[in-house]
């Protein structure tokens, strides 16, 4: 058995402690600016000490920003909502998708399967602004341009290479035996895909859904070109706050801990299945 | 219902009551400061209505591409006597300035008929016109069929209307006889010094008067204050950064961008003189600019100010009108300064940014667009701007020849229509306009970065960069 000394363990508690200030810093600063003023934020030095508001928080929940320029309306809200709406039913989609296509990829070698496989990885490979002019121009074409569901559409650009992906190599790590033994015992491909393959590739699945809603909810580009003012998701909105007459810096604060709190939830939620889906997804023997 | 609040609007209009006034007998009836805008936004309505059909595009409905900025505000707040008077229904986009001219230029690009009309820059312009983008607005301007008798064109600041006009042409002068309008100016901006006159006052300072001064006014401030730096100024690896104070001190000079030689056009940022205004400029930001300089856009340079970092600025006029509201905390200690940087030059010659209405070429209905554009650009909708929000800088004369408007901006902003009124003659676009202007204006300020952290001499970049515009315009054909 392996001892470590107590100097290395104290040195290794220090480390660690340094990483997580190191990342968590910026975090905890940013939450302690959404209590603040701008006055106070902008002070010369910096203080951790100030007086607490929730000035930020109730005019991104009210709707109403008072800034040098006078009240103006903001639709942070409505925006939050776009994001939950846009990357939720996106990933949703992929996952229906997806999952039965990884699955098909990874336990079905037909011709031209590595080539189609390949080709939706590609999606992921092409900047969005090279496909985003010719995407507007079907897009007013097919009556999809600034609707929802164009939106989720194209986000499938974003969610199932990434979910393909993921989801193939896991099912490729799961031996294809305990399949086949539930084949021989009378049962369908589907009904093995359903209660064989699904709940043994639960984690990879998780991992990757968890990924792919990273992923379209920190996408701006998408929405700000294909879609009006209303339909904007809050990575675009989280950049109103910056004006001609002044950076909003306290509601630019509360807007990221509003808007990072689903993903950062969910994440919590399920970093278990993210670090289990992950390694066993991406080490292959 | 409302009769009582219909007859003060009216009085308004004929200025037998003020603004002030109006608002306080309608606040006493009990209503809201909107409603109190609303009321004289009707009274300029009403005032329009007497001399041209304004009605005869009723019914129909324009969309608006905007960027979120204090001129949208201004327009949104009053647009109500749009529909009152129009008959019309407005509806409208906003998007963060971060993001906007990405969504204008997909929207053009992409031929999409979503939006009739939008904001833009007078340089976007250069770009969206010769493209097909944008439609020459002179046929609307010059048909009285479909423009108001009392618009009045010719109440635009000469500078300004010049500047939103070319003729394609890459080099020729802006506004010159085949020039084409492609955007009406909304509202703008000149470059001059704002300061904080606590710290001024404190540092036994005086307002420079030109480049010298400028310099040493600002390293005084920096080692006198105690803490906050001598002059904010861009700084940002982008078009930006040359654009604001840096080309109207440039400019006072004399200097060019380009030269049309033969023809063909020529870097000419490498004369002795132009050569002599970057060394004080690089010194300048060395001795007493900001410690992160080549980061620095407007939003860095105009919170410094507002927070008390910065002694002082070299940039839009407008950015220092906004640090002196709001919750900054140098909120009302801020002065205005004209600020010619030759001491030789009779005046002050600020380049400028003006933010503009333009015309899809994909519009649905142009002619319910100029409907739109006409009132928003009026002179009612301007003095509605300029007296009761932040629809400043004005860009016709008659609003800064109002006294309601005036005495608002002397009693809050000392010294600021002072510096207008010693730079609105100068002031107009000093680039020449062409093509590549976003890509080399960029490497230009790239080359300033390089000077100011040492990695080439003044005169060796100075060199380099004229030579590498010069092989640009050559490939593109225009050198």
């Amino acid at each position: 058995m392996e001892h470590t000394s107590t100097l290395e363990r104290v040195l290794r508690g220090i480390a660690l402690s340094l990483i997580v200030l190191f990342f968590m810093f910026p975090l905890f600063w940013i939450f302690l600016m959404s209590f603040q003023t701008n006055e106070t934020i902008l002070r010369i030095p910096p203080s951790l000490f100030f007086e607490p508001t929730l000035g930020n928080y109730k005019a991104l929940i009210t709707g109403k920003l008072d800034t040098a320029a006078g009240s103006l309306d903001i639709a942070f809200m409505k925006n939050l909502w776009n994001s939950v709406l846009l990357s939720t039913s996106a990933v949703v989609l992929s996952l229906i998708l997806g999952v039965p296509a990884a699955y098909a990829f990874a336990r079905h070698k037909f011709r031209g399967s590595e080539d189609i496989a390949f080709t939706l990885l590609s999606f992921r490979f092409a900047p969005p602004l090279l496909v985003l002019l010719p995407l507007t121009i079907y897009f007013q074409q097919l009556g999809l341009a600034d609707t929802y569901v164009g939106l989720i559409w194209v986000y499938q650009l974003i969610c199932l290479p990434l979910i393909l992906w993921i989801v193939r190599g896991y099912f490729e790590d799961i031996s294809a035996d305990v399949e086949y033994a539930y084949r021989i015992a009378g049962h369908g491909w589907f009904a093995t895909f359903r209660k064989i393959a699904l709940p043994l590739a639960g984690p990879g699945i998780a991992a990757a859904g968890l990924l792919a809603f990273i992923f379209a909810w920190n996408n701006f580009v998408f929405a700000l070109v294909l879609a009006s003012a209303d339909k904007q998701p809050v990575t675009v909105a989280a950049l109103a706050f910056v004006t001609a007459s002044g950076i909003q810096y306290g509601q630019i604060a509360a807007g990221i801990v509003l808007s990072i709190t689903p993903t950062l939830a969910i994440a919590l939620y399920a970093q278990r299945y993210l670090v289990e889906g992950l390694s066993l997804g991406a080490v292959k023997g | 219902m409302y009769e009582k609040e219909k007859d003060l609007a009216r009085a308004l209009a004929r200025r037998s009551i003020s603004r002030r006034e109006l608002i306080d007998r309608v606040g006493k009836a009990g209503l809201s400061a909107s409603a109190a805008y609303y009321f004289m936004g009707r009274a300029g309505t009403e005032a329009m209505a007497q001399d041209f059909d304004w009605k005869q595009h009723a019914g129909k409905s324009v969309k608006l591409l905007l960027n979120k900025h204090p001129y949208a505000d201004a327009m949104i707040a009053n647009i109500q006597a749009f529909k009152d008077l129009t008959g019309m229904d407005v509806t409208y986009d906003v998007f963060p300035e971060d993001v906007y001219f990405d969504k204008v230029t997909a929207a053009l690009s992409s031929g999409s008929s979503e939006y009739d009309a939008f904001m833009t820059g007078a340089y976007m312009t250069w770009t969206y016109g010769p493209a097909g983008w944008a439609v020459d607005l002179a046929e609307f301007i010059n048909d009285p069929a479909k423009t108001a008798p009392n618009w009045n064109w010719d109440d635009f600041l000469p500078g300004l209307r010049a500047s939103t006009a070319w003729d394609g042409v890459p080099g020729s002068e802006l506004g010159s006889g085949d020039a084409k309008q492609w955007c009406i100016p909304w509202g703008f901006e000149l470059n001059n010094i704002s300061y904080n006159r606590v710290m001024f006052e404190k540092a036994g300072l005086a307002t420079p008067n030109n480049m010298s001064e400028l310099m040493e006014v600002a390293a005084k401030a920096q080692a006198d204050l105690g803490g906050p730096y001598g002059i904010g100024v861009r700084g940002s690896r982008s078009w930006a950064t040359i654009h604001p104070g840096f080309l109207s001190g440039y400019a006072n000079f004399d200097q060019k961008d380009l030269v049309m030689q033969d023809g063909v056009l020529k870097a000419a940022m490498n004369t002795d003189v132009s050569k002599s205004f970057h060394k004080d400029w690089v010194k300048m930001i060395q001795d007493s600019g900001p410690r992160d300089w080549s980061t620095y856009t407007w939003y860095q340079v105009g919170t410094d100010l507002g927070a008390g970092a910065s002694a002082m600025i070299f940039d839009a006029d407008i950015l220092g009108y906004f640090m002196n509201g709001g919750d900054n905390a140098e909120a009302g200690n801020l002065g205005y300064a004209a600020f010619a940087a030759n001491p030789e030059a009779s005046a002050p010659t600020p380049n400028v940014w003006i933010w503009s209405l333009a015309m899809s070429t994909y519009a649905k209905d142009k002619d319910a667009a100029w409907t739109f554009m006409q009132w928003a650009s009026s002179q009612e909708h301007a003095l509605f701007g300029a007296r009761e929000m932040d629809f400043v800088n004005p860009v016709r004369q008659s609003v800064w020849d109002d006294e309601a408007f005036t005495n608002r901006i002397k009693s809050n902003y000392p010294g600021y229509v002072e510096q207008f009124q010693a730079s609105a003659p100068g002031s107009k676009i000093y680039f020449t306009p062409q093509p590549l202007f976003f890509d080399l204006t960029t490497e230009w300020a790239s080359m300033l970065q390089q000077m100011v952290a040492n990695e080439v001499p003044v005169d060796e970049g100075l060199d380099q960069l004229a030579e590498s515009v010069d092989r640009q315009l050559k490939d593109a054909g225009l050198g």
